[in-house]
């Protein structure tokens, strides 16, 4: 069956992997140094105020979550409705660790996002043996979100349930949460992007986009669906993993609502519609204006929710292929006219 | 009745059907034969409103047809058998014919001359249609069709998947249907049953109308013999 | 015994719930995200017109009434650009304006209203069934959703516009040849979807009750159900929801709150991976 084209953006993305093939090694990673320079040149504007610097990071953590995602669901259509999820294993995983068994943050940390790397196989492979449609995808993966959160509230001993956990071994630079936090997820985040750019160029990044037109045409072509969707699939969740984990170091308190669906897997989805689902910097520019637009509704408590109602409504009624990529493209017809 | 004027049907990129134009006048029988994808069921469903078309007309009794959905072609007095049938099978014979009908309520005379024309629907009442056999679909389909009182039957290769008893079967019903004075637009693979039934006939070939004339005409022509008719 | 009692009428409240979802995706492959906010609207709704003094039965036909017009209006505007597409990008986008539009109404609710909770009490004592004592309460729920149910059912299988919502989850276009529009039944199904989640809630305020945050819940559970059930199987909804509301209440005695939910979620997935057509869907 040939795919349909989705009602989001991913036409960008494979722009942006043909455009990036045939540029010279270093423009194509200009974006990324770019991105890099601005963000890192961010404590110098904030200054001194540590809750300016603890929402900076925060939106490291979001942009980091969407270039996950972009990944598992930008570039392979797998829709995987468990980001927070994945988080919350990571950050689970290594409080629970680093409590309970002891281990030192840099294995504590490496476990966990394994767990969430196997995780993300996991789903990936069912769902390509089992030959799921993405809403089923989409469905499972929601369940799962629900049954993650039901256990840490469940298995109060273990997490803490409703009140959360607190980390108690000793998190280093991260936990810090001065500036050498704020640069350890900015590098991250910079790696991250990196290996996007990488994906993108390589034959990976081709083998994505032919799936992403037409699996059934890509697996005749000899392009190995299963292997390319797992693949993306476990970079993804680790990615995702990993933020959860240095998140909570960071912040040295975790609970379940953090990696609530709501919280994680939504606002994920509304920053990456802003930028432009698949592209590269989607995550960087959907988080900044994300995290912009939360800290002025803060004070508007229950009605933030209905905001980001209307933001989802009003992108995905009008601007399908994400704000930028629309404003883009109307900026470029403005100028070959003139 | 039904004029169709230099219509042009596309998927995607590609044109299935580009400038046909024919015409099927009131009590006529017209074939539309062709081979596998020469673009006969693009032109079907395209008079009959499921697909669009990208441009040319479809004219009805002088009225515009070209863009009107499939389920107000339906209420016009158009019916179309598609080639899959696409009857209700969760549903028995009965309540397929009574959908047929639909918007108006079943018309018990118009139930009965579909199980007279097609008596083994009749001892088949109440099964469901998923588990009939293809020629009982077929006529099924046929039947259900006609329930809407139609003045004209679009029926695309309704011979498909039917053994050569019945498919003379099938197009003897058409005969006799057009006895009471259907009109009727038949597209065709099997070309000698639509000949011999058709007044005059189209063959299209890569989405284009290369011949048309009466139907004994085209039965002797030379190329359509050999190309259609195995005679070499 | 008394457990299976309560799951069957637990159970009965769960298909009423889902059996709008589930008609929906049969008739246009859309899933409706907001579902549970639609029955949570009919619930606050009533909630505010009892307390404004309106009798109950008034009360609780506007709020239904609310809950099918706010279908109506989310069919004639978000639905409309969903339709445009086909297959996957359809659900899809189905999925995202759904959830949309669930956070635009849950926000309203719960900014607005965040205490009120629709509670119907059924004065009396308990009525023994079949050996077991049941609170009024449930039994009017039951009664109700019963009742609701069977008469869903007579409309699909015995009127001509319920034959025609059929034939089109059947096949599309074969009801397109037929003469019947899609699209005005999709819209007919869908304020009817609206209603009966609207009964469930009244169901729901019966059994217990029903306020702003629970939205997203009923949401989730209506999915559950369906998808257990079958996507687009009337039948199926009924039947899973029969049978996870025994579990439900099996559970919950046996085994505990939490441990529940996650029991019926592990139920919708293991559905989707063994058999994805659910219970009765067709096909695979």
């Amino acid at each position: 069956m040939a795919s349909t084209e989705l009602p989001v953006g991913t036409a960008d993305a494979s722009t942006e992997v043909a455009a990036v093939h045939h540029v010279p090694l270093w423009r194509a990673y200009v974006p990324v140094i770019g991105a890099a320079v601005v963000l890192a040149l961010v404590p110098v504007v904030i200054g001194d105020s540590r809750y300016l610097m603890g929402l900076a990071v925060l939106g490291l953590a979001y942009a980091g979550y969407g270039v996950g995602f972009n990944i598992i669901f930008g570039n392979t259509n797998q829709l995987f409705l468990c980001v927070g999820a994945l988080a919350g294993v990571g950050a689970y995983g290594t409080t629970i660790l680093g409590n309970e068994l002891e281990l030192p943050m840099l294995v504590a940390i490496p476990a966990s996002v394994l767990v969430a790397a196997l995780l993300g196989a996991a789903f990936s492979w069912v769902s390509v043996r089992r030959q799921l449609d993405v809403i089923f995808v989409g469905i499972v993966t929601l369940t799962f979100s629900l049954m993650f959160l039901n256990l840490l509230l469940g298995q109060r001993e273990l997490t803490g349930g409703e009140t959360g956990t607190v980390v108690l071994y000793d998190t280093g630079i991260v936990g810090a949460r001065g500036l050498g936090s704020y640069y350890v997820f900015l590098a991250v985040l910079v790696a991250y992007l990196t290996l996007h750019r990488w994906l993108q160029r390589s034959h990976v990044g081709w083998a994505f986009r032919a799936l992403r037109d037409d699996e059934v045409a890509a697996e005749l072509a000899g392009i190995d669906v299963a292997r390319y969707k797992v693949l993306a699939g476990v970079v993804g969740s680790a990615m995702v993993g990993l933020i959860g984990a240095l998140y909570a170091n960071y912040e040295g308190f975790i609970s379940p609502t953090t990696f609530e669906l709501g919280n994680v897997d939504v606002p994920v989805l509304v920053m990456l519609a802003f930028g432009g689902i698949g592209t590269l910097l989607a995550p960087v520019v959907g988080s900044a204006v994300f995290t912009a637009v939360d800290e002025v509704l803060r004070p508007f408590s229950q009605l933030r929710i209905t905001v980001y109602g209307v933001i989802l409504l009003v992108l995905f009624l009008g601007f399908r292929r994400g704000l930028i990529p629309t404003l883009g493209g109307l900026v470029r017809k403005l100028t070959r006219r003139g | 009745m039904l004029t169709v004027d230099d219509l042009a049907v596309g998927y995607g990129d590609s044109i299935a059907v580009s400038g046909v134009s024919l015409h099927v006048d009131e009590g006529e029988a017209v074939a539309v034969i062709g081979s596998n994808g020469a673009g006969k069921t693009t032109l079907l469903r395209a008079i009959c409103g499921l697909l669009p078309t990208r441009s040319g007309t479809v004219t009805y009794d002088g009225d515009r047809l070209t863009g009107t959905p499939a389920h107000r072609v339906a209420r016009r007095g158009l019916a179309y058998v598609p080639a899959e049938r696409r009857l209700f099978g969760g549903m028995s014979v009965r309540e397929n014919l009574e959908l047929g009908a639909y918007p108006d309520r079943p018309d018990a005379a118009r139930m009965d001359l579909v199980f007279g024309l097609f008596p083994r629907l009749a001892d088949r009442r109440s099964q469901h249609a998923g588990t009939m056999s293809g020629g009982e679909q077929q006529m099924l389909a046929v039947g259900r069709a006609l329930m809407s009182r139609p003045r004209l039957l679009i029926l695309d290769e309704p011979t498909t998947g039917l053994a050569p008893v019945l498919a003379e079967e099938a197009y003897a019903s058409l005969e006799a249907l057009r006895g009471e004075g259907l009109t009727v637009l038949v597209a065709e693979q099997q070309v000698p049953l639509a000949l011999d039934l058709a007044d005059r006939a189209y063959v299209i070939e890569d989405g284009a109308i290369q011949l048309e004339g009466p139907a004994a005409q085209l039965q002797g022509n030379p190329d359509v013999r050999r190309a259609y008719l195995g005679i070499a | 015994m008394a457990v299976v009692l309560d799951g069957i009428a637990y159970g009965l409240q769960l298909a009423l719930l889902a059996v709008g979802l589930t008609m929906i995706y049969g008739l246009g492959g859309v899933l409706n995200l907001a579902h549970g906010q639609f029955a949570v609207v009919t619930g606050i709704s009533a909630a505010v017109l009892l307390d404004r003094g309106l009798g109950l039965p008034a009360a609780l036909v506007l709020g239904v009434a609310l809950a099918a017009v706010l279908a109506l209006v989310t069919d004639a505007t978000i639905m409309r650009a969903v339709y445009r597409l086909e297959g996957e990008a359809r659900v899809l986008l189905s999925l995202l304006l759904t959830i949309g539009l669930a956070f635009v109404i849950d926000g309203l609710l719960i900014y607005n209203y965040p205490f009120t909770q629709l509670n119907v009490r059924v004065p009396g004592p308990a009525i023994p069934v079949l050996g077991v004592p049941m609170r009024r309460g449930s039994l009017t729920a039951s009664a109700l959703a019963l009742a609701a149910l069977a008469a869903l059912i007579v409309f699909l299988r015995s009127t001509r516009q319920g034959k025609a919502v059929r034939s089109i989850i059947q096949d599309e276009e074969g009801a397109r040849l037929c003469g019947i529009d899609p699209g005005r039944v999709r819209t007919a199904v869908f304020a009817l979807s609206g209603a009966l989640a609207g009964l469930a809630a009244i169901a729901e305020g019966l059994t217990s009750s029903i306020g702003a945050t629970e939205g997203t819940e009923l949401t989730i559970l209506a999915l559950i159900v369906t998808v257990v059930g079958g996507l687009g199987s009337v039948a199926g909804a009924l039947l899973a929801g029969l049978l996870l509301g025994i579990i439900y209440t099996l559970s919950q005695v046996y085994i505990g709150a939490y441990v529940t939910f996650i029991i019926l979620l592990l139920a919708a997935m293991v559905t989707i991976l063994i058999r994805p057509s659910g219970l009765l869907g067709r096909g695979a």
